[in-house]
C-alpha cells in the first residue's frame, strides 16, 4: 500500500504474514556535499541515545526492553549521491508480545525523531561531546581493518579529488572539530524538515491503522528536487598506481575499473552478470583461477558499484606472489572481455544470482530496501528474475570491453619492516 | 517421524533417527523461498587426542585438522562437490568450531539433488597427496589474515590466558607448521573415526515437505553402505581443572589505532550435560545482561566516564568440555577497564540485587529477540547444538528461558564466577622506532 503523507514525504506498507517480526524503515535523503557528511553521521548518533522523554541511554535502552527488545537504531548510508540518515526498528509481533506493541514503537520513533535532547538551541552538551568522542574514535579505528583500509586507499585513487565520494557517508575526523551541540541543530532542523523523507513499513500489520499513526507526525511538505542519484566522473588516460608498505603478514592487491553502466540503465543485469563471472561469485574467474587453482590467495572478488559507474578487485596474497596475482587478474578480465567463458558457467552464474535474489525476499530488511530503492528511482522494481535470465553472452562481453582500469592499490604487507 | 508441535509460535519441528544413527530434523516453512540446510559432524579442532577406529593406541593429530578436512571434503577424484551446487544454483559453504564442523547450503530451487549433494561429499572422502600439498597454501594465507585482525588477537590472546596448555587457545584452522604435517593418510584416518552417520546431524529449515524430505534422506542413505563401528572417545582432558593454570595477565603489542582490552572468566565447575547445560547457559547470558547491559546503572556510568564506548560488547561460549565469558572494548582506561570490570564480576551478588528491578525487563527483551530470531532459517539451524544440550532446538531454549527466575542468577554466579578463573589480555599499539 502506497500513501503519500504530504510533499516528499511518502509511506509504504508491505503486509505480509511471512515473518514473526515487523520493520519499519525511515529514510531521510539529500543530496551529499562536502559540509553535510559529517554532520549527520554525527546528528544520527545522537538521535539514537537520548530524547527528552528519555534523557540516558539507560533510560532509552531500558524502553526498548520493554519493547520485547525491540531494536531502534539510526545509521548513515549513501545511495550513489544521496546522503542518507535511517532510522530503522525491528520488533516482533504484537500476536507474539502484546496488543499495542506496534504503536508503542510508532511512538518512541517519533520521540526520538520530534523530540530530541536539545534546550534552548543546544543539543546536551555532555551528551554531544561524548558522541562526538566516540565518533571520532570510530573512524580513526577503522584503520586497523586492513581490507577496509586497502578499499578506501582504492578509493582515494580512483574519485576526482573534489569528488564527493572521497567522503565516506561517516564523515571525516577533519570536520568534527568545527561541529558544536549548537550549530548541529539547524542541521537536525534542515533535515526533519528538507530531507525528502520515505517510510516503510513491513510485516503482519493493519494498513489503515499504520497510515494514521504516521499522519500523526505532522510531517511539513517539502519540495523534491529533481536530483542525479548516480555518480558520473571523466575516465582517466592514464593508471594511477600507489605502492605503501606495512608491517603486517597478508597484502593486499587492490583494482578500481570505470564500469559506466547504471543501476537505472537496460545493461545493468548484464553488469551484474558479467560481475559474477568475473569476480562476483564463488564460480567466478577470479575465485577459480587465482584463488582456487594457483592457491594464491584466500580472497580474490570483484564488486560492482552501480551506482558510481565502478568496479572493484579485491585481493589478499603473500607479497611474493605480486607479480604473479598482477599477471592472473589482468587475464582474467581480458578473458571476460573476449568472451572466454563457457555457456555452462553464464548459466551456473543466473542460477546463482537468482538463487540470491529469491532468498533475499525471506528477510524483511532486504525487502524493505528494494521498496526504498525502487521509490527514491522512481520506477517500479524489475522483475529480476526474467531480466537476469535474458542476459546473453554477446551482452556481458560489450559491458566487460567497457571496462577501463582506473587505480590499483598495493598495501604490500612486509613484516621486516 | 516424530512431531513437535509449538503452538505458541506456530511451528512444527519433524524429527527421526535413520537406522544408520543419523538424526535429521526439519522446520518447515512454506511461506519461505529458501532451503537451508546442514549437516554438523560432532567433531572440532580440539578433538586431536583419541584412538582411531583401525588402531589400538591413542594418536595426537596435528593442529588445524578438523578444518583442513573441510576445506578438503569439496575436492573429489574427478570433481568438487562445490561446483556441483553451482550446478544447481545453490550457495553452499562450510565451517570449523572448537568441536564441530558443518557443511551447508542454501537454494530456492532443487532441494532434493542439492540434499544428495550435501550427504554424498561428505560421506564419500577423498583425498590424495598432491591435493592435500596444495591446500596448505591457500589455508596457510587465511591464518595470516586473521593473524592481522586485532580483534581475532585479542580473542585468541585471552584464550591462550584461560587455556594456556589446552587446545582452544590454538587458532582453529591450525599454524603454518602444524598444517604442514598433515597427510591425505592423517585426513582418513581422522575421517574414518568420526564422520560416521551416528555422529552426525542434519537439520533442515525452509520451504520443505518434511516426510518427503525425510523419504529423500533415507532413500540416499540406503545406498550406501555404513561398517558398523564405535565413535572413539575423545581423549580431552584439561590440564589442570583447578584453573590454577590461568595467566592473569598479558599484553601484546601491535599495529593499532587504540588500545584493546579483554578481561575473561573461565568457568571452573563441570557442567550437567542435557537441558540442564541449556539452561546454565541462558542463565549465564542472562547474569551477564543483568551486570553489563545498556539497560543497567554500571553501563552508563562507564559509558559517560569514557571507559567503555560503543565498541564494548561480551559474550558466553560454552562448548563440549569448556565454558568461558568475555568482556571487550577499545578504549584509553585500559587498568580502569579492567578493574571495572572485575569489580563488578566480583561483587555480583550485591549487583544483582542492585539491578534485580531490572530482571523481567531484560529476560523479556533476550525473549523478544529470540522470536525474531525465528524469522531466519539459518538462525533455527546453526544455533541447534546437538548432544551438547540434549538435542534441544530453538523453539525449547525460548521454553527454558521462560522458567529462568533472579533466584537461579544468584547460584549461577556463585559457581561462575571465581577469581581463579579470571584473566585480563590486552593490545596496546605499537611504539613507532
Amino acid at each position: 500500500m502506497y500513501f503519500q503523507l504530504t510533499d516528499g514525504v511518502e509511506l509504504h506498507i508491505i503486509k505480509t504474514s511471512q515473518f514473526k517480526s515487523n520493520q519499519i524503515v525511515v529514510n531521510f535523503g539529500t543530496p551529499q556535499t562536502s559540509a553535510n557528511t559529517t554532520a549527520r553521521s554525527l546528528l544520527g548518533d545522537l538521535l539514537e541515545t537520548s530524547t527528552h522523554k528519555y534523557p540516558t541511554q539507560t533510560a532509552l535502552a531500558r524502553q526498548l526492553s520493554q519493547l520485547y527488545g525491540a531494536d531502534v537504531g539510526t545509521g548513515v548510508g549513501r545511495i550513489g549521491t544521496l546522503h542518507s540518515v535511517r532510522l530503522k526498528a525491528r520488533f516482533i509481533n504484537d500476536r507474539y508480545s502484546y496488543d499495542g506493541l506496534l504503536d508503542n514503537v510508532i511512538d518512541l520513533i517519533h520521540e526520538m525523531l520530534f523530540n530530541p535532547l536539545i534546550d534552548n538551541e543546544s543539543f546536551d552538551e555532555p551528551t554531544f561531546n561524548l558522541q562526538r568522542a566516540n565518533l571520532r574514535s570510530a573512524i580513526q579505528s577503522l584503520d586497523d581493518d586492513k581490507q577496509y583500509y586497502a578499499e578506501t586507499q582504492l578509493r582515494k585513487l580512483y574519485f576526482d579529488d573534489d569528488s564527493i565520494m572521497q567522503i565516506p557517508s561517516f564523515g571525516r575526523l577533519a570536520d568534527l572539530d568545527q561541529l558544536n551541540a549548537e550549530n548541529l541543530v539547524p542541521v537536525y532542523r534542515q533535515m526533519i524538515t528538507s530531507d525528502r523523507i520515505n517510510i516503510v513499513v513491513l510485516g503482519d500489520v493493519d494498513e489503515r491503522h499504520v497510515v494514521d499513526r504516521f499522519k500523526e507526525f505532522n510531517f511539513t511538505p517539502r519540495p523534491v528536487a529533481d536530483h542525479d542519484m548516480m555518480y558520473h566522473q571523466d575516465a582517466r588516460p592514464d593508471v594511477t598506481q600507489k605502492d605503501e608498505i606495512q608491517a603486517i603478514n597478508q597484502s593486499k592487491l587492490n583494482l578500481a575499473y570505470q564500469l559506466p553502466v547504471y543501476f537505472n540503465e537496460p545493461d545493468y543485469y548484464a553488469a551484474v552478470v558479467m560481475n559474477g563471472i568475473l569476480g562476483g561469485t564463488p564460480l567466478s574467474k577470479l575465485f577459480v583461477n587465482v584463488r582456487e587453482k594457483e592457491s594464491l590467495a584466500y580472497y580474490a572478488s570483484s564488486r560492482y558499484h552501480s551506482f558510481s559507474g565502478m568496479l572493484s578487485i579485491q585481493t589478499g596474497i603473500q607479497n611474493t606472489n605480486y607479480e604473479r596475482a598482477r599477471v592472473l587478474i589482468g587475464q582474467q578480465v581480458e578473458a571476460v572481455k573476449a568472451g572466454e567463458f563457457t555457456a555452462e558457467l553464464l548459466r551456473e552464474v543466473k542460477d546463482s544470482l537468482i538463487n540470491q535474489f529469491q532468498a533475499s525476499l525471506d528477510v524483511a530488511g532486504n525487502i524493505a530496501e528494494r521498496q526504498l530503492i525502487s521509490t527514491l528511482l522512481d520506477r517500479p522494481a524489475d522483475d529480476v528474475v526474467q531480466k537476469i535470465e535474458d542476459v546473453t553472452a554477446t551482452q556481458v562481453m560489450h559491458v566487460a570491453s567497457l571496462l577501463e582500469l582506473q587505480a590499483i592499490y598495493y598495501l604490500n604487507g612486509d613484516l621486516t619492516k | 517421524m516424530n512431531e513437535h508441535h509449538y503452538a505458541k509460535y506456530d511451528e512444527t519441528i519433524y524429527d527421526q533417527k535413520l537406522d544408520n544413527g543419523l538424526l535429521v530434523q526439519v522446520l518447515p516453512k512454506r511461506n519461505f523461498h529458501k532451503t537451508y540446510a546442514i549437516l554438523t559432524v560432532d567433531f572440532g579442532s580440539i578433538d586431536r587426542t583419541f584412538i582411531p577406529v583401525n588402531g589400538q593406541e591413542l594418536i595426537t593429530v596435528p593442529d588445524g585438522v578438523a578444518h583442513f578436512l573441510e576445506h578438503k571434503m569439496f575436492e573429489k577424484i574427478d570433481h568438487d562437490a562445490f561446483d556441483l551446487f553451482g550446478e544447481l544454483g545453490a550457495d553452499s559453504n562450510a565451517f570449523t568450531s572448537f568441536t564441530q564442523t558443518s557443511y551447508l547450503f542454501s537454494t530456492t530451487q532443487h532441494v532434493h539433488e542439492s540434499l544428495d549433494v550435501l550427504l554424498d561429499f561428505v560421506e564419500q572422502p577423498y583425498f590424495s597427496s598432491q591435493t592435500v600439498q596444495k591446500e596448505k597454501g591457500i589455508i596457510g594465507q587465511e591464518i595470516k589474515m586473521y593473524d592481522d585482525d586485532p580483534n581475532w588477537r585479542l580473542y585468541f590472546g585471552m584464550l591462550g590466558n584461560l587455556y594456556p596448555h589446552d587446545p582452544m587457545h590454538i587458532d582453529i584452522a591450525g599454524t603454518v607448521e602444524s598444517i604442514d604435517q598433515i597427510t591425505a593418510d592423517t585426513l582418513y584416518s581422522t575421517y574414518d573415526s568420526f564422520y560416521q552417520p551416528a555422529n552426525m546431524n542434519l537439520f533442515i529449515v525452509g520451504n520443505v515437505d518434511p516426510a518427503e524430505t525425510m523419504e529423500w534422506i533415507a532413500d540416499n542413505q540406503k545406498q550406501k553402505h555404513f561398517d558398523q563401528v564405535t565413535i572413539p572417545e575423545v581423549q580431552f582432558e584439561l590440564n589442570d581443572e583447578t584453573g590454577q593454570d590461568v595467566i592473569p595477565f598479558r599484553t601484546l603489542e601491535m599495529d593499532v589505532t587504540r588500545p584493546k582490552v579483554m578481561v575473561g572468566v573461565r568457568g571452573l565447575e563441570p557442567i550437567s550435560a542435557g537441558q540442564a547445560g541449556l539452561k546454565y547457559r541462558l542463565g549465564v547470558e542472562l547474569l551477564l545482561d543483568i551486570l553489563f547491559d545498556d539497560t543497567v546503572d554500571n553501563y552508563l556510568r562507564l559509558y559517560n566516564n569514557g571507559i567503555i564506548d560503543d565498541s564494548f560488547s561480551y559474550n558466553f561460549e560454552m562448548q563440549r568440555g569448556f565454558h568461558f565469558a568475555y568482556f571487550s572494548s577499545d578504549t584509553d582506561h585500559i587498568e580502569r577497564f579492567a578493574d571495572e570490570i572485575i569489580g563488578i564480576l566480583e561483587s555480583a551478588q550485591q549487583q544483582i540485587e542492585a539491578a534485580a528491578s531490572q530482571f523481567n525487563n531484560i529476560k523479556r527483551a533476550v525473549l523478544g529477540r529470540m522470536i525474531a530470531l525465528l524469522d531466519s532459517p539459518e538462525a533455527i539451524a546453526n544455533r541447534y547444538a546437538g548432544k551438547l544440550f540434549g538435542a534441544t532446538n530453538l523453539l525449547d531454549e525460548i521454553t527454558v528461558l521462560e522458567s529462568i527466575t533472579i533466584e537461579d542468577l544468584y547460584v549461577i554466579a556463585r559457581e561462575f564466577i571465581q577469581s581463579q578463573g579470571i584473566s585480563v589480555y590486552q593490545i596496546v599499539p605499537r611504539h613507532s622506532n
